[in-house]
């Protein structure tokens, strides 16, 4: 019984704590059980609902002292969010928008993990405040393609292994994606420079490169 | 009957296949630990020392604790009680920092963990983190980064009179190496999701060992081991870093037990270069005597390593020492130096990549001496036996690796002397260095399911750190029941699952292939019994012996193909949902040993250099590797290649500063700790030899994690030894360093 108490209270609780939990967010604790190279229904779960959210339930979410409303346009949705003004856009997006896809790997806008397109461009969301992007156009991983629609570049890293670990993976395609309409030269070298804002430790640079020359060359 | 989709390649072991994962990595949807949420979660941030030797006189956490959506501020005197863990036995209840956090008032190094806050939201915790009053007596730390030990050192290995014939040694090298501390740096913060239910925990960690570390956690916090669950789906990476709780998963726990709410705590850059872990500060001192046609007379290898006040970590960096080469002398020892820094911890090919680069060095310091190529020089000291040991390799290419690897990079055409090779207006230096790694087997246990919809699923309870472990996996049962790797589901990560290895020392692979194929028979087999059971079997009459599994469908063995049946039929027929089968691999720690199983691989280097602008660049790398069979080539080869990367940022880049005055680690984030980047990418060639080695598994393969790294940067400094006539001995190379030299213009 003890238990059971203790549990309802804990619910009780997420009603009234966060106004970073949503529907979404926990569905994103479901997470991936297992890994098959076909989407199974499990596999489908998260990143689709992760990337369809809803603006009225993230609108009733409860209060944090101090917090402001931000309406934020992602991956063509709007997202009406209570933030602390003090969050960055990738902590919005992360804690309280669901989208877990774009990662926080220094915070200081030094790696690269965290990079999204604000009205098409590549940022680092760490290094903004979420309240300054009221009506821009973001667009995360989440937006760019999902496992049986995946965009080009994300189907060109599957080929040619442009990951390891995955974690830097995100910010890696979406320098990727918004590089294709960047003035770059032809040569490799050219892309490297150009991708050497995105770190990835377990360097898969060379397939990395690879599966954006491919594109590159395709598009 | 059989369509098209169901016929299987012979063998798609050894082939290049994309990730199973790929597709989940590319669009966000792999869930790393800080990617959970829950309903009412809380965060916590760390309070770190800003000493890092001394006492806290005084805390005081009322300012933090009145600032809006704080729920608690824990430290020494309110966190409760949290225990030390076990000694460890074999590869269970490891930790290296062993104190638990807030154990006592004493600071040991600088950002240990004084208190923790937790709020409602991520910025309310780091505003208030900021607003707890930590008040110190501080003493001078010490973090000199010159080693010299008060202790005997311990001797790892000896053999013959290294002191006697190194004295009478006509040729002798004899210098000292340093490298300097090195941090992990994973891109994925480490970071703990806890989630108390009242009466055990489920931890999301960043862990390269579930197992492992839900024993300590159990132990520390208290609780029965069957009360803990931990989860890591994914790892953003580790490099050795990862494989051991660090104090942040307890203060995650503890708050989260305290409070009975959810609580993530993710790490800061920051904090990653004080408070989990660190290759640590070497300090070798090889030893070469040679015949004058360099042949090896003796070899001592002697080196000291930092360690932290409380904690022993040692290096081991005469790991590869032993076996490497023929000598009959030979003496390597070891001894560790305390400094008020975090424990150090395993970094990607611990002992052998700091070890080898020292020794590499002096090989080629010793090739110079003799006149000799180095590449000859090693190819001349090939041992026949493991002489450490006294037994025979059970697979050794080394020499392949020499030969093969000059071919490709076109090492006849080298001409020796500093600065003799120049193209486009730029003087090329080429360097060698060989590598190694040990190889082994660490106990598994797996389970795999054929189901009735004529998928499988395969599970065991260690982790994809980014090696291609899911992959691995989906590769052994597609292949031993025949059936397409998209049919596979793998499940790993979780304590939940068969015992599963350790993500550590190479050993995933080569420890999951005889569990994973022996569950995949075991499920075969029941298959085979459900043929013929019952009257709806679609065998029924037959025993299971008359029948054989091949390509996913059962027929009768001898019988025409066409009455072949696929198993998801069988099982239909059966009214079974599916068939389970679990398998089993022993380790092979603590078994006396009849062969030495270790790869080897050999670094080939070109740097250039410009000496009008003090330019140097590592330009191209050919790798050759012996490492087994190799079973996915695809992932196989972006394993060597990111070690490659990772041993141009140890030769060219990377080494964490204390400040001497305060002991703080000053470069304490990516700007300025500086690791390799898509434009310090070389054109890289990697050859894997591919000879099975038949001692670990069925398959042959050993296992290739590390072992890339090795030799990397001795390899390096030997060719910007080449291009500018500087020996570079402590690590990184700086520009610096090479002003001085004789092709300075």
């Amino acid at each position: 019984m003890a238990d059971e108490k203790q549990k309802a209270g804990s619910a009780e609780d997420s009603g009234g704590a966060a106004g970073k939990v949503t529907r979404r967010s926990f569905l994103s604790h479901l997470g991936a059980a297992g890994v098959a190279a076909t989407a199974s229904p499990l596999l489908a779960a998260a990143p689709a609902a992760a990337a369809m959210p809803e603006a009225s339930e993230a609108a009733s979410d409860a209060k944090i002292v101090g917090s402001v409303p931000v309406s934020l346009r992602v991956n063509g949705k709007v997202l009406k969010l209570q933030v602390d003004p003090r969050a960055t856009l990738l902590d919005t997006l992360r804690e309280s928008a669901g989208l877990t896809g774009t990662k926080k790997g220094c915070d200081h806008g030094q790696c690269g993990a965290c990079t999204v397109h604000v009205n098409g461009r590549r940022v680092n969301s760490c290094l903004s405040f979420a309240v300054m992007h009221e009506g821009d156009e973001i667009t995360t991983i989440e937006g760019i393609g999902q496992p049986g629609n995946l965009h080009p570049m994300q189907a060109a890293f599957v080929e040619h292994d442009g990951y390891q670990c995955g974690y830097c993976t995100s910010g890696q395609i979406m320098s990727a994606v918004a590089l294709l309409k960047e003035p770059c030269g032809p040569t490799d070298a050219d892309v490297k420079e150009l991708m050497s804002g995105n770190i990835c430790r377990c360097g898969a640079y060379p397939n990395i490169v690879a599966a954006v020359q491919q594109v590159r060359l395709r598009s | 009957m059989a369509s098209i989709e169901e016929v299987v390649p012979a063998s798609i072991i050894g082939t290049s296949l994309a990730r199973v994962d790929g597709p989940l990595k590319v669009s966000g949807g792999a869930m790393y630990s800080s990617d959970h949420n829950f309903p009412g979660m809380l965060y916590a941030v760390p309070v770190c020392s800003t000493i890092a030797k001394g006492t806290i006189t005084s805390l005081d956490s009322s300012a933090a604790e009145a600032m809006p959506g704080v729920q608690a501020v824990y430290h020494r005197k309110n966190i409760g009680q949290l225990f030390r863990a076990a000694p460890p036995v074999g590869f269970s209840g490891l930790i290296d920092e062993r104190r638990p956090p807030f154990e006592d008032d004493v600071i040991r190094y600088y950002g240990q963990y004084v208190a923790v806050v937790v709020a409602q939201t991520f910025e309310q915790a780091m505003a208030a983190s900021a607003a707890v009053k930590v008040s110190y007596a501080g003493e001078k730390p010490d973090v000199s980064t010159t080693l010299s030990s008060d202790e005997k050192p311990k001797v790892d290995t000896t053999r013959g009179d290294a002191d006697g014939a190194f004295a009478s040694a006509a040729v002798k090298v004899d210098e000292t190496y340093v490298t300097p501390v090195e941090t992990h740096n994973p891109i994925e913060l480490h970071a703990s999701v806890a989630v108390w239910d009242g009466k055990g925990f489920t931890l999301y960690e960043t862990s390269q060992a579930v197992g492992n570390h839900r024993e300590v956690m159990a132990q520390m916090l208290g609780v029965p081991l069957e009360n803990v669950r931990v989860i890591s789906r994914f790892l953003g990476s580790g490099f050795g870093g990862k494989l051991w709780p660090w104090p942040h998963c307890l203060l995650a726990a503890a708050a989260s037990r305290n409070l009975n709410r959810p609580v993530k705590l993710v790490v800061s850059r920051k904090m990653m270069f004080q408070n989990v872990g660190h290759r640590p500060l070497t300090q070798q001192r090889i030893r070469l005597g040679a015949t004058a046609d360099g042949m090896l007379t003796s070899l001592q290898h002697d080196s000291l390593n930092h360690t932290s006040i409380l904690d022993d970590y040692g290096e081991g960096c005469g790991e590869a020492t032993g076996y490497l080469y023929s000598t009959a002398n030979l003496r390597v020892t070891s001894g560790l130096v305390r400094r008020n820094v975090g424990n150090p911890t395993a970094m990607r090919g611990p002992g052998a990549v700091p070890g080898l680069y020292a020794l590499e060095s002096a090989m080629d310091e010793l090739a110079i001496k003799l006149k000799m190529d180095p590449v000859e020089l090693r190819l001349k000291n090939e041992p026949k036996l493991d002489e450490s040991l006294g037994i025979p390799f059970s697979s050794r290419h080394l020499k392949e690796c020499l030969t093969v690897g000059a071919e490709k990079f076109g090492w006849s055409q080298r001409k020796a002397g500093v600065g003799a090779m120049q193209r486009d207006g730029l003087t090329l230096g080429w360097g060698v260095g060989v590598c190694s790694w040990i190889a082994a087997r660490i106990g598994c246990e797996a389970t795999v399911e054929l189901k009735a919809d004529g998928t499988a699923r395969v599970a065991c309870g260690t982790q994809d750190i980014g090696t291609g472990t899911y992959t691995i996996l989906a590769q052994i049962v597609a292949e031993k029941a025949g059936i397409p790797i998209e049919k596979v589901e793998v499940v790993l990560g979780d304590t939940k699952l068969p015992a599963g290895p350790i993500s550590g020392g190479s050993w995933v692979t080569s420890s999951v292939i005889p569990a994973v194929a022996d569950a995949t028979q075991k499920a075969m087999q029941t298959v085979l019994m459900a043929a013929v059971q019952g009257k709806d079997a679609r065998f029924a009459g037959k025993k299971p012996e008359d029948l054989v599994f091949s390509g996913g469908r059962v027929q009768v063995k001898g019988g025409s193909a066409e009455t072949s049946v696929a198993y998801a039929e069988v099982l239909r027929a059966a009214n079974l949902g599916g068939v389970s089968g679990t398998g089993k691999s022993e380790g092979t720690f603590g078994v006396p040993p009849k062969v030495s199983q270790h790869s080897f691989g050999a670094q080939f280097v070109e740097v250039t250099w410009q000496p009008a602008t003090a330019r140097l660049r590592v330009n191209r790398v050919v790798t050759v590797i012996d490492a087994g069979r190799v079973l996915n080539t695809r992932a196989g080869r972006n394993q060597i290649e990111g070690a490659v990367m990772m041993g141009v940022g140890m030769a060219m880049l990377e080494h964490t500063t204390y400040d001497q005055r305060n002991g703080a680690p000053i470069n304490s984030n990516l700007a300025d700790y500086v690791v390799a980047t898509h434009a310090d990418t070389p054109q890289i060639d990697v050859t894997f030899l591919d000879y099975p080695d038949l001692s670990l598994n069925e398959y042959g393969a050993r296992g290739i994690g590390e072992i890339g790294l090795a030799g990397i940067a001795a390899a390096i400094t030997g060719a910007v030894y080449h291009a500018t006539g500087v020996r570079v001995r402590e690590l990184p190379v700086r520009i610096e360093d090479l002003l001085g030299g004789t092709a300075r213009a």
